[in-house]
């Protein structure tokens, strides 16, 4: 086996607990060589604290921690290798700038730690200052700076050095909106570039899915589920994640057994409706739940549109215009059904319609 | 082949060796110490009966109580001057603190900076300035009143009154912090949403704004009440002349008396620490109970009222208070300070430069300044990192029992200072180490008193830093040491400072403890004051007051130039 595919951060079996406490309850999954993993989850489900205990900032009660194949933290055979000797590079929620420096000596801290020839701290720091554009600021003290370029700082901070993992707490939560969205496509452009392996803890799912190769959905301590952007979005294993990435219906039912065609499964809401959902499953008769993306649902005027998709009939409830998309309200049968719709062709509340969603989008849940 | 196992040394329990753990606990135990064990001599002396002059006592009863509690004139003085001194301070604090945070008055900055000055001049000083400005017949205030209007001794400082005056002018500056912080950390949109549901001016404020600031208030009455309760030098100075006697001067006159009766000192100064405790155990749980209203933690740029033409006029009020609390002592005391004989009356005055030659070449005198001084930057320059390691133990490790060894800390707050010296006394006159009339005790017992101070100071500092500015030192690489020095101490470096200069002026200034501690060889400044006033002349006493109050000064002029650049940094 080559070495790349050793994973570059692998954590088994992971518990923290405070006390009485429990933060994390036993979580395992690995980073590969220059992957971006996102840790994405409500507020207190655990992820920053895993975050921390990869760093050594936190002590972790049971399982192990592997850098690069080495064990830094591992309760079986006592070993946890002190923060400062782990090798890896945070940038940190509150920034974390030293207001007593200036923005050049902030970025050079690290290479200044590992006693390198004055030349080349000079170098490696105003690479790194290039990096996040923050060149000109160089002599500034960095306590004068904008919220943006100390979050700047920081991210130069963290490459200076050349680390092979970066870890990043929330690092775009202080910023403003517009802001964010600027700095979400720099930090794709550096890690495109560096080929650095990092770990990335938010509760913006959006930022989650934009930014990372794969995310893993924390709740409570314990993984819901890690997949890609794009499978999180669009099967769903559970409700949790269903609810939490994006924005879905949850309709509860019953499973009623495999349809016709192959592949699928019919499925019977409790109000009667049957829908064709992709099979994940083959128990039937089992209560459960479908979600459906709100995004992902056509919405018709007027009664009687028949296609091979599913079909729910309503009326529009309420509807609010948003700018980028328009949100409906509509209720089918006692099911209140929210579909989003590019702000074309805009349907007025209280009218007839027909909601119709291919059975591809109808995701079967496990619970 | 890779070798699996780790090596042992890299397993660190809760992230601290056992080293820093045992240091850590030394550290703790020492100053736990130094405060329980005065404590619990105070404790054995009350319950003395027998011969005073031994120890452990031989024969024990509660004797002593029961002697105090026929002594009603004491207590009935006691309640007296703290009522009115605390409802002196409170009045004047609450307007100054609604003028200052509340409304647009011109030079807010100024006047708040000169407001904590009387603070700083101390009570003792203060009742000299004022028996000078207002003693019967010959205070200067009387001696213009006779020239100028004709009525011959309206003025009498030597009087209940005059003493709580002076506790209320010199003590009570903490009445106006206390409120002027309760008054920004008021939410200025509480009351704006009243105001826009259509509630006018006045039923805000009755409302609102009195509701929420109703607990911070009383907070601060029952606070500057415990305070008052254990003042000590206005009383000593203006009391003792008229044999005017609250608890705490009573409890010197006992260790005074031939022979000390300490039995009944202790008594006392127990029995007044007991209702000081209870006061403050009662202001600390209103405190908690009264968090809901306006304690957000947040500080806000509170609404000022635009007051109009009106300003001037309460401008005008707060320097009045300015001149009476700050300007006229100073004045008086400068003033006799360079007379041969005090007087106002402008021909009669002849002045020189001897007092303040007396003060420093006089043995007994010069000893006692140079003394005060040594004093001052020994305990301060070693109590603040011996109280930077108490403040990482309590705030930042993970030791077991923190919470006790903050809490024993902050203990010696709650006992008044001159029962804290009577503990001291006879704790150290009854420990074999001869240390009692040295100098070194002196520094162990201000030390000992002034650990809350400091470490309130140091902590105020240490939560400020956010802890990821050293974690993220750590994450790049960085050892302790190197941390130490790059970020911890250049980032500590103000807050270091601030407690060192508190901690001086503290020291300079004390009087509670150094009254019982000092001895023939090693006197100190302020109760040389004390004792020159009563045997030496008015002048030689001014000099020396307006030494103590120069050093003191300038160390707070230090202090505040510093914390304007740090503020300004930051």
């Amino acid at each position: 086996m080559s070495a790349n595919l050793q994973p570059m951060i692998a954590v088994s079996d992971l518990v923290v607990s405070y006390g009485n406490y429990v933060a994390v309850k036993g979580i395992s999954f690995d980073v590969r060589q220059g992957e971006h993993i996102t840790l994405l989850g409500p507020s207190g489900c655990g992820k920053t604290t895993t975050l921390r205990s990869i760093a050594g900032l936190e002590r972790p009660t049971r399982g192990s921690i592997l850098l690069d194949g080495k064990p830094v933290f591992s309760a079986d055979q006592r070993i946890n290798v002190p923060v400062e000797k782990r090798g890896i590079s945070m940038v940190f929620q509150s920034y974390a700038i030293w207001p007593h420096m200036t923005v050049f000596d902030n970025v050079a801290y690290g290479l200044r730690v590992r006693g390198l020839p004055q030349k080349e701290i000079e170098a490696k720091a105003s690479q790194a200052l290039d990096l996040v554009q923050l060149r000109h600021a160089a002599d500034r003290p960095a306590s004068k700076l904008s919220g943006g370029q100390q979050q700047r700082v920081a991210l130069g901070r963290a490459i200076a050095f050349s680390p092979s993992i970066i870890l990043f707490d929330e690092p775009l939560s202080n910023l403003d909106a517009k802001l964010r969205a600027s700095m979400r496509i720099e930090l794709k452009e550096l890690q495109h570039r560096l080929g650095i392996s990092s770990v990335y803890v938010t509760h913006d799912q959006e930022e989650a899915l934009a930014i990372s190769d794969r995310v893993i959905v924390m709740n409570d301590g314990k993984i819901e589920q890690i997949g890609t952007p794009d499978e999180i979005y669009s099967r769903p294993t559970n409700g949790f994640v269903a609810d939490f990435v994006g924005s879905a219906n949850i309709l509860p039912g019953t499973i009623v057994g495999p349809a016709s065609h192959h592949e699928l499964t019919v499925f019977q809401l409790n109000t009667g409706e049957r829908l064709n959902t992709r099979a994940s499953t083959n128990s039937s008769g089992a209560a459960t739940t479908v979600a459906v993306r709100t995004a992902l649902i056509d919405i018709r005027r007027g009664f009687g549109h028949r296609d091979d998709r599913n079909a729910l009939e309503g009326q529009v409830l309420r509807r609010l215009f948003h700018g980028d998309f328009v949100e409906y309200f509509v209720n089918c049968q006692g099911h209140r059904v929210t579909v989003r719709r590019p702000p074309t062709d805009i349907i007025s509340e209280g009218e007839e319609v027909t909601l119709l969603f291919s059975p591809e989008h109808a995701v079967l849940l496990e619970r | 082949m890779q070798n699996l196992a780790p090596p042992a040394s890299l397993w660190r329990p809760s992230g601290a060796t056992k080293i820093e753990l045992l240091a850590s606990a030394t550290v703790a135990l020492v100053c736990v110490g130094l405060i329980v064990y005065p404590l619990f001599f105070l404790l054995a002396e009350s319950i003395n009966v027998g011969d005073p002059q031994t120890f452990p006592p031989k024969d024990i009863g509660i004797d002593n109580f029961i002697d105090l509690s026929l002594d009603l004139t004491v207590l009935l003085n006691t309640a007296y001057v703290a009522i009115a001194a605390t409802a002196m301070a409170i009045a004047a604090g609450f307007v100054l603190a609604w003028m200052l945070t509340r409304t647009n008055v011109p030079g807010k900055a100024l006047l708040e900076r000169l407001l904590e000055i009387p603070f700083y001049l101390t009570p003792l000083v203060g009742a000299l300035a004022w028996s000078i400005l207002a003693a019967p017949k010959s205070g200067f205030l009387n001696q213009l009143l006779v020239t100028v209007v004709g009525v011959s001794d309206l003025l009498d400082i030597y009087t209940p009154f005059g003493i709580a005056w002076v506790m209320a002018l010199f003590e009570g500056t903490v009445a106006f912090v206390m409120i002027s912080a309760v008054m920004k950390s008021m939410d200025p949109s509480l009351e704006e949403s009243s105001r826009v549901t259509g509630a006018g001016k006045l039923r805000t404020l009755f409302k609102i704004t009195l509701p929420l600031v109703l607990p911070g208030l009383l907070g601060a009455i029952v606070f500057v009440f415990a305070e008052m309760l254990g003042s000590f030098a206005a009383a000593l100075v203006l009391g003792l002349p008229g044999r005017f006697f609250v608890v705490t001067t009573a409890i010197w006159q006992y260790t005074l008396s031939y022979p000390p009766e300490y039995g009944k000192a202790s008594a006392l100064g127990l029995a007044l620490f007991g209702v000081m405790f209870a006061t403050l155990s009662f202001y600390r749980w209103m405190v908690r109970r009264g968090t809901f209203a306006t304690i957000s933690g947040k500080a806000f740029q509170p609404r000022s009222i635009d007051m109009g033409r009106a300003r001037y006029g309460l401008a005008a009020i707060c320097w009045l208070y300015v001149f009476v609390a700050v300007i006229l002592p100073i004045a008086a005391l400068l003033l006799t300070s360079c007379l041969r004989f005090a007087t106002v009356i402008v021909d009669q005055m002849s002045f020189t430069l001897q007092n303040y030659e007396t003060a420093l070449t006089l043995d007994a005198v010069r000893s006692a300044l140079t003394n005060s001084l040594e004093l001052g930057i020994g305990v301060a320059t070693v109590g603040v990192f011996v109280m930077a390691v108490l403040v990482w133990i309590i705030y930042r490790s993970r030791l077991p029992g923190r919470g006790a060894v903050e809490y024993v800390v902050m203990f010696p707050q709650s006992v008044p200072r001159m029962v804290f010296g009577l503990a001291l006394l006879t704790a150290w006159l009854n420990i074999p180490i001869p240390l009692y009339g040295t100098l070194w005790v002196l520094a162990i017992a201000y030390f000992t008193v002034l650990m809350p101070l400091g470490v309130r100071t140091l902590s105020g500092v240490v939560l400020q830093i956010d802890k990821s500015l050293e974690e993220c030192a750590q994450v790049c690489g960085a050892t302790w040491a190197y941390r130490m020095r790059t970020i911890t101490v250049p980032l500590l470096r103000p807050g270091l400072v601030a407690a060192w200069l508190l901690i001086f002026i503290a020291s300079v200034r004390e009087i509670g403890v150094s009254i019982y501690l000092m001895g023939p060889n090693s006197k100190v400044i302020a109760p040389a004051i004390v004792s020159s006033w009563s045997s030496a002349g008015t002048e030689l006493t001014a000099a020396m007051a307006m030494i103590q109050t120069a050093a003191v000064l300038l160390a707070v002029l230090l202090l505040l130039s510093l914390t304007a650049k740090y503020f300004k940094g930051a």
